[in-house]
């Protein structure tokens, strides 16, 4: 029996550890939080599968086309095969785990239009589909949560990876209950951390989400890949506390953008693109939407209230609570806003990153997307990376060698008290609010060379004066000691912007508004000598790629 | 506005009323409100002396989680959903969910909550398939929060370590009516754990942040196991 241990307890890390535990295999689960407060409860529109259960001849093959063309070309069409072709299968798994999909009337799993899709593919649960799905994988666990086989901790933060000569042996958390460092060792570390959204302060996600774990693994020799795509989602709606998603849903029912000129409304994307025009590839509608001359509106009136309150009701409640707009009679006032991230830990087709023994899942991996995520498709990414980690670990040689950190960790634990004591003028919590208003600057919807050069420089200074950081001591060490990491994984990112020098999916330059051929290929950063290292390969390379950075 | 706030620094240290002034927008929420005091300048009480940050949970922000569950001006709420323009005190008085061990001023411990889950063994076991009559009531209450509200208001639950509350009678419910294999072990824990402590005060209908419809999950059960 091997041990796994798991890190988050969204959906990608709830599937890995129930079916690492099916495998007859150990699963500890470590999360701050439990699963409910997981970024995942709110992914809202659905999971993508071809089940066709609307009889429009849809099938595995066209959900690999629109996949890999959404990404603009730039994915390995093999990853994405793989995980099409596993996606009725998921669907089917999800069912039996007591998954609550929305039905048909003949009672089939109900499928809706999303973006940048030919066919209805996308299976959902009213407007709240991650929710439901955490609720099935969470009751799915305590199953062998009581037989044993998986154990939960809670109020753990991830502290590093314990990893020597490329290959990983555990990792370090802090213990927020003891308030010390805890060692956990095992045979496989599966990071399922989420997406990177606290380096841009307050997006559509979870405040819980920062991508420290990548920027920390990626400081301790994991290869980070696609940095520089950042999904902004088109349909974002501004409220007293942050920016809120509404769920592409809404347009896959039939909702229509506009902008007024004068007293007439202009359907921007339909007398562009034609009558599919509102429902075009999120980097498109964005970009579209960023580019009109007004604010531009959703309209879903005309549905009725009927369809509105029975199949996007928790759209319905979301604007008339935060923002006082009755769907059912009044548009919504939408713009463009940061949601999800396409880049994140290189990873093979195993999901195993290029340290041996340290996989990643979910969001926090970068693979399937390419240049652009299809929506529909993180859900169903997140369920299909968990089962093939949790599977590639089952088959695996365990070699149970050993190797000891206790020195590493004494030292970790010296400077955390360190810094708590220290006086500096430094403060952790405000150099965080700083970076995030500075990639919010410089690395926005569209780019360019200087601003992308004015962000590199300020994450720069940041990083010189790191070692002084102040930890908070009235918050979580956490806070204090994920900051540094975080700026290095900024950094990456800002440089994989810069290097990218053309237009291609999320990634928009003004300085070089063309899409080029030399980088029909992913990009990968790597930090050797305490330099970070921006290189291209061909997406279908990416195991050579992984590996050839040890 | 004035903010009194119930503070202790961790779980071994004696508690404290705090009071801060808030002079940012107040069209907003508590859950704003705090953000505010804790990041828009160094904090301050209205003694004019330095406070320590206000540590509260939050992940979402858009009452999707239930991390941000506390008690405002007397009643249990989400703070991220509660707005200030719906109270009329001037004052705004925040202190943590009172069934729960505080971690650190309005951070509670809700392990309990999990605890007796697993303690009842709350799975389904084989599927039993989708059931027409089922899907809208499974739907409601697989919206659950595990936010703790529905068991601070209850006059029927203390520390859960009898009765476990609204909340777990909503997961028997979908457990129960999903399961094939293990409906009798579903049926036992929840007579155990709910049937024999509710009074049916139904408070945790009116303040569940997510409008589950408890009662009806009480009903089902009840026709289906009595």
């Amino acid at each position: 029996m091997k041990t796994v241990v798991i890190i988050g307890s969204g959906i990608a890390g709830l599937t890995c550890a129930v079916r690492t535990a099916e495998y007859g295999h150990k699963a500890v689960l470590v999360s701050p939080y439990p699963s409910e407060r997981a970024q995942s409860v709110m992914a809202a529109g659905g999971i993508n599968a071809s089940l066709d259960t609307k009889g429009e001849n849809d099938t595995v093959q066209s959900h690999i086309e629109d996949t890999l063309k959404g990404g603009c070309n730039i994915e390995d069409r093999e990853s994405v095969t793989k995980m099409c072709e596993a996606a009725p299968g998921i669907i089917r798994w999800l069912e039996a785990t007591g998954m609550v999909f929305t039905r048909d009337d003949n009672g089939n799993i109900d499928l809706r239009a999303f973006g940048g899709q030919s066919h209805k593919r996308t299976a959902f649960s009213g407007a709240c589909t991650g929710k439901q799905i955490v609720t099935a994988l969470i009751r799915k666990a305590r199953q062998y949560e009581c037989s044993g086989m998986l154990e939960r901790k809670l109020g753990y933060w991830f502290h590093s990876g314990l990893i020597k000569d490329a290959k990983c042996y555990g990792a370090l958390f802090y213990n927020e209950n003891e308030r010390k460092l805890e060692a956990m060792y095992a045979d496989a570390v599966v990071v399922a951390t989420g997406g990177q959204n606290q380096l841009f302060g307050k997006t559509t996600g979870s405040m819980l989400c920062d991508g420290y774990a990548a920027g920390k693994l990626f400081e301790q020799g994991a290869v980070l890949r696609n940095l520089e795509f950042i999904q902004y989602h088109p349909t974002t709606i501004e409220t007293v506390q942050k920016r809120m998603l509404i769920t592409e849903a809404a347009r896959g029912e039939g909702g229509r953008l506009f902008y007024y000129a004068g007293e007439k409304r202009v359907y921007f994307m339909e007398d562009k693109y034609g009558a599919r025009g509102n429902l075009m590839p999120r980097d498109i509608v964005s970009k579209c939407i960023y580019d009109a001359p007004s604010q531009v509106y959703l309209d879903v009136t005309f549905l009725g209230k009927d369809v509105i309150l029975k199949r996007l009701y928790e759209v319905y409640e979301l604007c008339m609570n935060y923002a006082g707009i009755d769907i059912t009679k009044e548009c919504i006032p939408v713009a463009p806003s940061v949601h999800f991230f396409m880049g994140g830990l290189a990873v093979d087709d195993s999901h195993c990153t290029n340290i041996d023994n340290l996989y990643a899942v979910g969001e926090c991996a970068s693979k399937y997307h390419g240049a652009n995520r299809l929506g529909g498709n993180s859900l169903l990414a997140a369920v299909y990376s968990g089962m093939t980690a949790a599977n590639a670990i089952n088959e695996k040689e365990c070699s149970r060698e050993k190797a000891d950190f206790n020195e590493f960790i004494i030292r970790e634990e010296k400077d955390i008290e360190k810094r708590l004591r220290s006086k500096s003028k430094f403060s952790a919590v405000y150099i965080r609010q700083v970076l995030s208003e500075l990639m919010n600057r410089d690395l926005g919807i569209t780019r360019t060379e200087s601003k992308l050069c004015e962000g590199i420089k300020s994450v720069d200074y940041y990083l010189s004066i790191s070692d002084k950081f102040k930890f908070d001591s009235e918050v979580s060490p956490y806070q204090g000691y994920s900051l540094k990491s975080m700026l290095l994984l900024a950094k990456a990112i800002l440089l994989s912007a810069k290097e990218r020098k053309e237009t291609r999916g999320a990634h928009i330059r003004d300085d070089y508004p063309e899409r080029k051929p030399e980088f029909e290929c992913a990009s990968y950063a790597t930090f050797i000598n305490g330099n970070i290292e921006i290189s291209f390969a061909k997406p279908y390379s990416d195991n050579k790629a992984c590996k050839e950075e040890q | 506005m004035i903010v009194k706030i119930k503070r202790q620094e961790n779980s071994d240290s004696k508690a404290y009323w705090q009071s801060f002034k808030y002079n940012g927008n107040m069209d907003t929420t508590v859950a704003a409100v705090l953000d505010f005091l804790n990041y828009n300048d160094d904090l301050f009480d209205t003694e004019g002396n330095p406070a320590r940050r206000i540590r509260w949970e939050c992940s979402c922000m858009q009452k999707t989680c239930g991390a941000c569950a506390m008690i405002i001006n007397g009643m249990p709420a989400l703070a991220c959903n509660t707005f200030l323009r719906n109270i009329s005190s001037k004052e705004l008085v925040l202190e943590p969910l009172r069934k729960f061990p505080v971690v650190s001023d309005l951070i509670v411990d809700r392990s309990i909550i999990y605890e007796n889950l697993k303690k009842a063994e709350l799975y389904i076991g084989e599927y039993a398939g989708a059931d027409k009559k089922e899907y809208e009531q499974q739907y409601q209450t697989a919206k659950c929060l595990k936010c703790g509200l529905c068991l601070e208001v209850c006059p029927n639950y203390n520390k859960g370590e009898t009765f476990f509350g609204a909340m777990f009678a909503n997961d028997s419910y979908i457990s129960y009516t999903q399961s094939e294999s293990r409906k009798k072990e579903i049926a036992s824990e929840y007579k155990k754990h709910f049937a024999s402590g509710c009074s049916k005060s139904l408070a945790c209908v009116d303040i569940c942040p997510v409008q589950i419809p408890t009662l009806a999950s009480i009903g089902r059960m009840n026709k289906k196991i009595f």
